[in-house]
């Protein structure tokens, strides 16, 4: 155990090393949220590791979720027993396993709940006993387990634990330091396991969460601080920078984004406090010797970040964005155009529609949508969330279009649970649900309409480029972190360092030779002109195209664009 | 003959058998599927642990799209609409990324669960 044992004196250690000896059920609650909270500030690293180079966060915030659901069922208990707090967070963890990754880490908690039995207290050789229990029941859940995953993460570290548990006089504090020790290694390891993650060149996500669960609990044995996500400077394109309205907490009112050169070498760590004494989510990339700031700050704060980077370099470019009018309710500058949704009499067809961005929502409005969702790449909405939108649609028969492939399953599970006659049209993409509105008839039959507009969705090709968030090879095309690449009808046609010869190829690819009609929507960090300029690229190469510019305020993608 | 794709150097055709045994490989992958069953035998439900590789699998073709119907048995104590779920979205994902074309849908049906610790 080095880099966090380094940071605690042997005197200390020996102290906590006994008051950790014995572990009850408060003691096993305030560890779990240690974990919970340690979780929550390497999300967006967990979520950034995923294999396909799209932006798709995803295990981060799945494990989240699931730890959250797992304490909110123990919040406020009075139970003293180690096991049965286990049990009662293990439930928790069940009722509310997200995804994958959830559902593997409620199976680890049911485990580590059925190994600690309903003793009042644990020891290490009790800990060490319940997480082998939770290794064993994780694999009961698999008949092919795959290794270089989560899984084999939990048999590592059960491992370690059951052979320093077995030496006389192990503590917990001796368990601990082990597994997180071993979980760390283990994670490293995975990429030797799972060919697909050594060609994504990334370590597993949900290996990775689970070693920020068990290093939670031992930062907070150590005093150590959970709140301040580790420094790091990711590559510019591997930068989280959207966030939906509902991730915006109380004293983030403006978004600073800050393109500098420093005139000298950035001193990390300095140029991190600084950071955190004006504001959070803070996020420092470089490509290039460019570097890239991103925070969040309070209302009349927001130039000091701006005068701050000043003093340390040359500044190439600053945006800063009013997030309390991307939240709801909130008063700001008055929003560029309302969004207008359509009020289907009780006996029409309303249809819901789930978007990426302000502008393709304003799109879908116009054309006769009576419900948004807000959602698409990196923010799947539940099922929850659909069937919220569709109970509030002003009439019974509801159409929705989730505009994602991702999001169709969520979108179908809300047919078995309202009582209204839902159907969903399987749109994988804006442009596909945009042709789809086309077809809506509000005053005709429920399945025919919805056939029809399926049928129309068909007539579009879906041409989209994004920046890949790493280097890999998908589909065939070999991709290098940073790159825009572009898709067509999800699948990656084509790659390179041009955003503009990107979009050319994949509209190639989408047949623009023939096609005669092209619909770009701009997402909401590319500038306008820039937009004209792509425009003017297409036109020029297939003159008889008619290119329309619409503003989409999706994130992530630069363009989606349809053709027909 | 489940679908076939027009490519420079003839046609290509792909039976449901191989689309069958790609989705069974990828179900029994998938975290919570601990098994496959089928509707078959006088209507009672068979469990198999990969006997058979394409058992539990159904592929049909419904309006020119390839439907996947998949007879799964989920270990008990899971979160059973997770599962399924993600082995919905697995099985979407290695068969398209297999075959190199969309397909249309992945039905998942949980025929059972399997207990393996009683609590």
């Amino acid at each position: 155990m080095t880099y966090l044992a380094a940071q605690v004196d042997p005197a200390d250690r020996e102290r906590l090393a006994e008051r950790f000896r014995q572990i009850d059920g408060p003691m096993l609650r305030a560890l779990t949220e240690a974990s919970l909270t340690w979780l929550r500030t390497n999300q967006q690293l967990v979520n950034a590791l995923n294999v396909f180079p799209v932006p798709d966060g995803d295990t981060g915030t799945n494990m989240t979720l699931t730890m959250q659901a797992a304490l909110e069922e123990v919040a406020g208990s009075d139970e003293t027993s180690v096991g049965r707090m286990a049990k009662a967070i293990a439930h928790g963890a069940l009722m509310g396993a997200r995804g994958n990754s959830g559902v593997i880490l409620s199976q680890l908690w049911r485990g580590l709940a059925r190994g600690l039995d309903d003793l009042a207290t644990m020891d290490a050789p009790a800990l060490a006993h319940a997480l082998d229990a939770a290794r064993e029941t994780a694999y009961k859940g698999v008949v092919q387990p795959v290794e270089g995953t989560i899984l084999t993460v939990a048999k590592d570290l059960a491992r370690a634990a059951l052979q320093v548990a077995a030496t006389p006089e192990a503590t917990n504090l001796d368990v601990l330091e082990a597994v997180v020790l071993a979980a760390d290694e283990s994670v490293e390891r995975t990429p030797q396991l799972l060919p697909v993650l050594r060609e994504a060149g990334v370590v597993d996500s949900g290996g990775k969460g689970l070693f920020f669960i068990w290093e939670g609990m031992l930062r907070t044995v150590y005093g150590l601080a959970l709140n301040e996500p580790l420094l790091e400077v990711k590559p510019i394109s591997q930068l989280q920078l959207e966030q939906t309205a509902e991730a915006i907490e109380p004293g983030q009112d403006w978004e600073v984004i800050v393109d500098f050169q420093p005139t000298a070498e950035l001193d990390i760590p300095s140029f991190y406090r600084q950071l955190g004494e004006m504001g959070t989510s803070i996020q420092v990339g470089e490509g290039d010797g460019l570097y890239r700031m991103h925070i969040h700050v309070l209302d009349r704060t927001e130039f000091r970040p701006v005068e701050y980077v000043r003093t340390l370099g040359t500044i190439t470019n600053v945006r800063i964005e009013n997030l309390m009018l991307q939240v709801p309710g909130t008063s700001g500058a008055p929003s560029k155009s309302p969004l207008r949704l359509a009020s289907p009499s009780p006996s029409q067809i309303a249809v819901v529609v789930v978007s990426p961005g302000e502008g393709l929502s304003r799109v879908f409005g116009s054309l006769g949508a009576a419900g948004v969702i807000d959602g698409g790449q990196t923010m799947n909405p539940s099922t929850q969330q659909i069937l919220q939108a569709v109970e509030q649609a002003p009439t019974d028969k509801v159409i929705v279009l989730p505009n994602n492939k991702n999001i169709v399953l969520s979108a179908r599970q809300a047919i078995e649970l309202t009582a209204k006659k839902l159907a969903v049209v399987p749109s994988h993409t804006g442009p596909q649900g945009i042709a789809a509105m086309l077809a809506l008839d509000p005053d005709g039959d429920l399945a025919s309409v919805a056939a029809a507009m399926e049928s129309c969705m068909q007539s579009v090709r879906t041409v989209e480029v994004t920046l890949a968030t790493r280097t890999a090879k998908v589909d065939g095309v070999q991709v290098t972190a940073g790159q825009a690449i572009g898709l067509l009808d999800d699948t990656l046609v084509a790659a390179g360092d041009d955003l503009g010869e990107v979009l050319q190829a994949t509209f190639e690819k989408a047949g623009a030779e023939r096609a005669e009609l092209a619909t770009l929507y701009y997402g909401a960090a590319i500038p306008l002109p820039e937009v004209n300029r792509l425009a003017e690229r297409l036109v020029s190469r297939w003159p008889g195209l008619q290119v329309e510019i619409h503003e989409g305020g999706q994130p992530h993608y630069p363009i989606i664009a349809s053709v027909e | 003959m489940a679908s076939s794709l027009s490519h420079p150097a003839g046609r290509i055709t792909i039976s449901e058998k191989a689309v069958a045994t790609i989705a069974a490989q990828a179900a029994l992958r998938s975290y919570g599927v601990v098994g496959m069953a089928s509707r078959t035998l006088a209507g009672g439900i068979v469990q198999a642990l990969a006997r058979d590789p394409r058992h539990g699998v159904e592929v049909s073709q419904r309006s020119g799209q390839l439907q996947i119907d998949l007879y799964v048995v989920v270990e008990y104590g899971t979160r059973v609409t997770s599962v399924s779920a993600s082995v919905a979205r697995t099985v979407r994902y290695q068969v398209e990324r297999t075959l190199g074309m969309p397909i249309g849908d992945v039905n998942v049906h949980v025929q059972d669960l399997h207990i393996s610790f009683t609590e």
